[in-house]
């Protein structure tokens, strides 16, 4: 038992859970501008191939996340472009993004590197880890807490970053405003497009810097379909937490355990049986907080009756 | 200003309502292929290849000799079924993402009856496989199914956490419970009674006589969604939900059906795969089959007879490729590329389309108001 | 009065849009500090000519002027708001989500260190601004659960923290019950006299014009066809202007009702979306032959009340019954099938497919009926489009075709799709909700007509609105509905629409509640 539940286990889960952490904070932005980005798996798959070529061509993981950057930043204003201002389906545009980022990624990596189904080597510059100095002798969170990536602490951050933007800044109110009630937005002379631009943008640069942690700081390399559906993982976390940084973040960390745990329990159990484990449970996540919310309500009708 | 002036701005404006003609959607799916098409000569430009060898190569591979354009027609064939079932799930309004997962489950339980039933007549064989594959398929697209009519639970989410669950379930079990004990078959299941093998059509290609079942669905399919009346209900069912509950249709029960119908009709795309090609149910039985199927329903707007032709220009593209990999040189993935453009453009043909149309009513209606402001020397 | 500037001033404006002439050379002052209304029928233009103040569309020809100054080309709320003109809109522009403070200062939150919103800032600020108007609001409240009347009361604080000295009301009150409508006037009254407020007041009640305004302008087909001065004219005469014509607002009932008692609704509750009480007991009792109009305010319960009849809503209680039979429990297709039709108040998303074509719409409910389906698998579409030919001329559809998607039909011929469905069921029972609402004088007509037939024919109907004209011309009896409970029951010419307004707010009959 000991083999399983161990200090590993928790370290392992804070380094799979960071890119759907990171991801569902780029969904909860556009969630709360009222869309649901399916093409975050393909955002992701396409930021770990850059910030690899990135860290690749300059021997630095700074540009790795610099390439990640610039890419999200295009790949949210092309969301915005085909979803808002040319009022495509959002979930077409998304799936579509998804197998243009497989498509993409496997033609580079066959035509730049010249290898197929994966690509490492010492080229690439990974992620600093990070030892906080204070925090590394605490007895059992220690050695959790210190010795990550650096991303991993950014997506802690993140958080509560995100947190405070929506609920404590102006401009969070209005993103949230251009979702809820677009027009009483446009009445107040701020464009809820332009909301929705911002949220695009940002969604793309998160979940192009979740892929960056993937390849960069999960592994050293990049490998054809990497993105293994977290994407649509991080969406479900959205839909888990309701708007709220804090619990989309808790969603995140319980698919991370479940992953890890699988990864260990490996050695006893098939490890395809594993790999299904967190797919299985998130779809089970769904449904129990769709059924208990409806009990939320029917007691509530019951009080009120 | 006066009356008469007002009155010749009001007849120079006289617009016909809006009509949404198939005509014009055609044209600009012509533009979207030839600017995707271009696109793809750009980055094989770019690459150091020469665009016209290589869509050369492409459209050779596909059509050239009789088994090439046998390939593409089984490739067709497999395209046209899964979009086709896209289509009939999303008429009434359900989004059937995890058909990947359902053409999985159904070849493994075709593999499983057609290798058990060894020894019976090859029509019973078939048959029981049949039902086996459709039911194997059309129960798994149930599961979500439920969830989305009577919890509401978003069916695209669940459906693509699904597929991975089914692909790795078929994985655990062509590697463990049902791995063959065949020598040099790595991860599959036993081979089917030989007597129930599909024969081939055309010499080394991968057409069978499983295209005459194809097409009998295809057909199906076709006249549910056009002709008749369930399709109407679920016309209804999908285009407005609550309208349809209203109005006395089986909202619920509608949607449900056309989720199960979609995942049995994956379920046999599965045992097509598994009767006509491999004879057994290996790991690597479909390459993204569905989604290259969703693809093609997605872009014709789930409108059947365009799934059937778009499919088999899809078809084209996708075998042509991977000829034109070995011939010209460039990654076949190019091509999924130019895919995803034509999706794109597409998908944004109608906001595109209204922008043209809004600018150029707003032109004309200043350039109007102006020639009659002058007309009454104002 | 004269020689002074006027507070706003059209010249010669002219909107036109694609096919429609919504403005016609409109030359208009308004004197500051004075309440004009702005009459005229749906579609008469008055809303585009205050959007167009507003800034939310261009006008074609035409200038502008606030307090003397013209409108740029780039006018757009935030510049009209700058110049000093509020808008409170019909479909309030609220986010029900957020505070009432939030809501009033959106788009100009305080800022605390130059990137935080001062929360407590903004509170303190709409807490003294509610007091010096005389529209006391709580900052903290959550807009979403607030009564009509005071979110609407927050949407006019919006305006008046903007610095607006001219506010623009569209319709307002269109939602209030009669005693909130009386406040909003006080209010009206208040901040006209002591702030020097010029309101412009866009309506299509009569009565509360002669309440209120100083001067009226009547407008019709986009054109203003003239301004009087409120004390020298009367209803009758602004009625006529608007519509061209004498209307005649007199009864046409016809036949007594029948004494079979055909539809029975006793005890019934059921919840709203919320799950929140919504309908707390009623019953009510419609005979053979007779109108029972059901008379409230938008809210009281009427959406949940004709849902739960048609099976489109779960009661929580009571019992519905057609012809003694019990079909508390059956969907709407069950009810459907056992004689009952549904006129919905939600058009668009309950009563059509906005997408689907005119002739589907006009199909669904009889699509398995022989003549439109063979064996009931082949869709017998020709047939079908016959068939929708003939209802579309019964009814008067003007569309551009019956194989375009109904939502390309004005809102008045989207609403006969409806009524012609519902009433080619030739079924026992029709359940009729607003059924002229938004809709122009002409087809309110042909509407009313129609319900007569159906009433003279010997169908029992249950009939839900929120106009008083409306009701008092069709129903046989009355009941007055107030937060999901029926306050009174009378008979036709037992009370006046004046008295029926006490009822509607609160006021109860004795033993109204129990049928």
């Amino acid at each position: 038992m000991s083999d399983i539940f161990n200090i590993l286990l928790l370290q392992n889960t804070l380094r799979t859970a960071t890119p759907v952490v990171l991801c569902a904070l780029g969904c909860l932005m556009t969630d709360q501008v009222g869309i649901m980005n399916i093409g975050v798996d393909g955002m992701m798959l396409m930021g770990a191939f850059f910030a690899v070529l990135g860290s690749y061509l300059f021997s630095s993981w700074l540009m790795g996340l610099v390439f990640a950057v610039v890419l999200g930043i295009l790949l949210g204003l092309f969301y915005y472009v085909f979803s808002i201002r040319f009022k495509s389906d959002e979930f077409i545009i998304g799936v579509a993004l998804n197998i243009l980022a497989g498509g993409l990624t496997v033609f580079l990596l066959r035509t730049l590197f010249g290898v197929k189904g994966s690509f490492s080597g010492p080229g690439i510059v990974p992620l600093p880890t990070l030892t906080l100095p204070g925090i590394r002798d605490i007895p059992v969170l220690g050695p959790i807490l210190s010795g990550n990536t650096l991303l991993v602490y950014v997506s802690w951050l993140l958080v509560l970053l995100c947190w405070l933007f929506l609920y404590k800044t102006p401009i969070g109110f209005h993103l949230r405003a251009s979702g809820e009630a677009p027009e009483a937005l446009r009445a107040s002379g701020k464009s809820p497009e332009r909301m929705k631009r911002l949220a695009s943008v940002l969604c793309g640069i998160l979940a192009t810097v979740s892929g960056a942690h993937l390849s960069l700081g999960y592994l050293t390399m990049f490998s054809e379909n990497m993105s293994a559906s977290r994407g649509y993982v991080a969406v479900a976390c959205v839909i888990f937490g309701g708007g709220n940084p804090p619990r989309v973040f808790l969603a995140a960390l319980m698919f991370g355990f479940i992953d890890a745990l699988g990864m260990r329990l490996q050695k006893y159990i098939s490890s395809d049986l594993t790999s299904m484990a967190p797919y299985v449970v998130t779809v089970v996540m769904m449904v129990a907080v769709v059924l208990l919310r409806r009990r939320k309500q029917a007691a509530r009708e019951r009080l009120s009756a | 200003m006066n009356a008469g002036m007002i009155q010749s701005v009001r007849t120079l404006l006289s617009l016909k309502p809006k009509q949404k003609l198939t005509a014009q959607y055609l044209f600009s799916l012509l533009i979207a292929v030839t600017l995707a098409f271009l696109v793809g000569a750009g980055i094989m430009l770019l690459c150091g290849y020469d665009p016209v060898a290589c869509y050369a190569a492409l459209f050779k591979g596909a059509l050239g000799k009789p088994r090439a354009f046998g390939n593409t027609l089984a490739k067709t064939v497999t395209l046209c079924l899964t979009g086709l079932s896209m289509s009939l799930a999303a008429k009434a309004g359900i989004f059937n993402v995890g058909g990947e997962g359902q053409l999985y489950l159904g070849g493994l339980a075709a593999a499983v009856v057609g290798a058990r039933m060894n020894g019976s007549p090859a029509w019973l064989i078939v048959i029981c496989s049949l039902l086996a594959a459709m039911a194997a398929g059309g129960a798994y697209a149930w599961l979500p199914g439920v969830l989305k009519v009577k919890l509401k639970v978003n069916e695209v989410v669940t459906t693509i956490l699904l597929n991975s669950a089914a692909i790795y379930f078929c994985s655990y079990m062509a590697n463990g419970p049902l791995q063959t004990a065949e020598r040099g078959i790595e991860s599959g299941t036993d081979a089917i009674a030989s007597a129930a093998w599909f024969t081939p059509l055309v010499r080394l290609s991968n057409l069978t006589t499983g295209v005459f079942y194809a097409a009998v669905i295809t057909l199906l399919v076709w006249y549910v969604m056009s002709r008749s009346t369930v399709g109407f209900e679920m016309k209804m069912t999908g285009t407005n939900e609550r309208f349809a509950r209203y109005g006395g249709i089986r909202a619920d029960s509608l949607a449900l059906w056309g989720m199960v119908l979609s995942g049995m009709i994956c379920g046999i795309v599965g045992l097509l795969e598994v009767f006509g090609l491999h004879h057994r149910f290996i790991t690597t039985i479909s390459s993204e089959f569905y989604f290259d199927g969703m693809l093609v329903a997605m872009i014709m707007r789930y409108q059947p007879l365009g799934v059937i032709l778009m499919s088999f220009f899809f078809a084209i593209l996708n075998i042509g490729s991977s000829a034109m990999e070995l011939s010209a040189g460039i990654s076949s993935e190019v091509m999924l590329i130019v895919q995803s453009v034509i999706i794109f453009f597409m998908a944004a043909e109608g906001g595109i389309s209204d922008e043209v149309r809004q600018k150029a009513a707003a032109r004309r209606v200043r350039r109007a108001a102006r020639k009659a402001a002058k007309e009454a020397g104002v | 009065m004269s020689g002074e500037t006027p507070i706003v001033r059209f010249e010669h404006v002219t909107m036109q849009f694609p096919g429609v002439l919504a403005n016609d050379d409109v030359s208009l002052d308004i004197r500051k500090g004075e309440v004009f209304a702005l009459v005229g029928e749906n579609g008469a233009g008055k809303s585009t000519l205050m959007n167009l103040l507003y800034g939310l569309q261009k006008p074609t020809l035409g200038t502008i002027a606030i307090k003397g100054q013209k409108t740029s080309a780039r006018h757009d709320p935030q510049r009209a708001m700058a110049m000093g003109v509020g808008m409170v809109h019909q479909h309030f522009k609220l986010v029900p989500s957020f505070t009432v403070a939030q809501n009033i200062a959106l788009g100009m939150e305080p800022k605390l260190r130059g990137l935080f919103y001062d929360q407590r800032r903004i509170n303190r600020e709409v807490l003294a601004l509610g007091e010096r108007f005389g529209l006391p609001v709580q900052p903290e409240d959550v807009v979403g659960e607030l009564s009509v009347g005071l979110q609407q009361r927050v949407e006019i604080l919006k305006a008046l923290h903007r610095g607006a000295d001219v506010l623009i009301l569209d319709e307002p009150t269109a939602v209030l019950t009669p005693h909130e409508t009386d406040e909003l006037f006080d209010v009206i009254r208040k901040i006209v006299a002591e702030q020097g407020m010029t309101v412009l007041l866009i309506t299509h009640k009569l009565g509360e014009v002669m309440k209120l305004s100083d001067r009226v302008g009547v407008m019709r087909r986009g054109r203003l066809l003239g301004i009087l001065d409120t004390e020298k004219t009367n209803e009758r005469e602004l009625a006529a202007m608007m519509v061209g014509r004498d209307v005649i607002f007199d009864e046409l009932r016809e036949g007594e009702p029948g004494a079979d008692e055909v539809l029975t609704v006793r005890g019934l509750k059921a919840s709203d979306d919320r799950g929140l009480p919504a309908v707390k007991g009623v019953d009510i009792t419609v005979h053979r032959g007779e109108i029972v109009g059901v008379c409230g305010v938008e809210g009281n319960g009427q959406t949940e009340l004709t849902e739960c009849i048609m099976g489109m809503r779960p009661q929580t209680g009571g019992t519905v019954t057609l012809n003694g039979m019990d079909v508390s429990r059956l969907s709407p297709r069950e009810i459907r099938a056992m004689g009952v039709s549904w006129i919905p108040e939600d058009r668009l998303h309950t009563g059509l497919s906005v997408k689907a074509t005119v002739t589907e719409n006009l199909l669904v409910g009889k699509q398995r009926r022989p003549e439109f389906s063979r064996f009931g698998i082949h869709y017998r579409k020709r047939n079908a489009q016959r068939y929708a030919e003939k209802i579309a001329a019964e009814f008067d559809i003007r569309s551009g075709g019956l194989e375009l998607p109904v939502g390309s039909l004005s809102g008045g011929n989207m609403q006969k799709t409806i009524l012609a469905r519902e009433f080619s069921f030739d079924s026992p029972v029709l359940v009729i909700s607003q059924p002229t609402r938004g809709v122009d004088i002409g087809a309110i007509e042909f509407i009313h007509e129609k319900i007569l037939e159906k009433r003279n024919a010997g169908c029992a109907i249950l009939l839900v609105s929120a106009d008083l004209d409306e009701l008092f011309r069709l129903s046989d009896r009355l009941l007055t509905l107030y937060e999901g409970q029926i306050t009174g029951r009378f008979d036709a010419g037992e009370i006046s629409k004046q008295d029926i307004g006490y009822y509607m707010t609160g006021g109860r009959q004795k033993g109204a509640r129990e049928a």
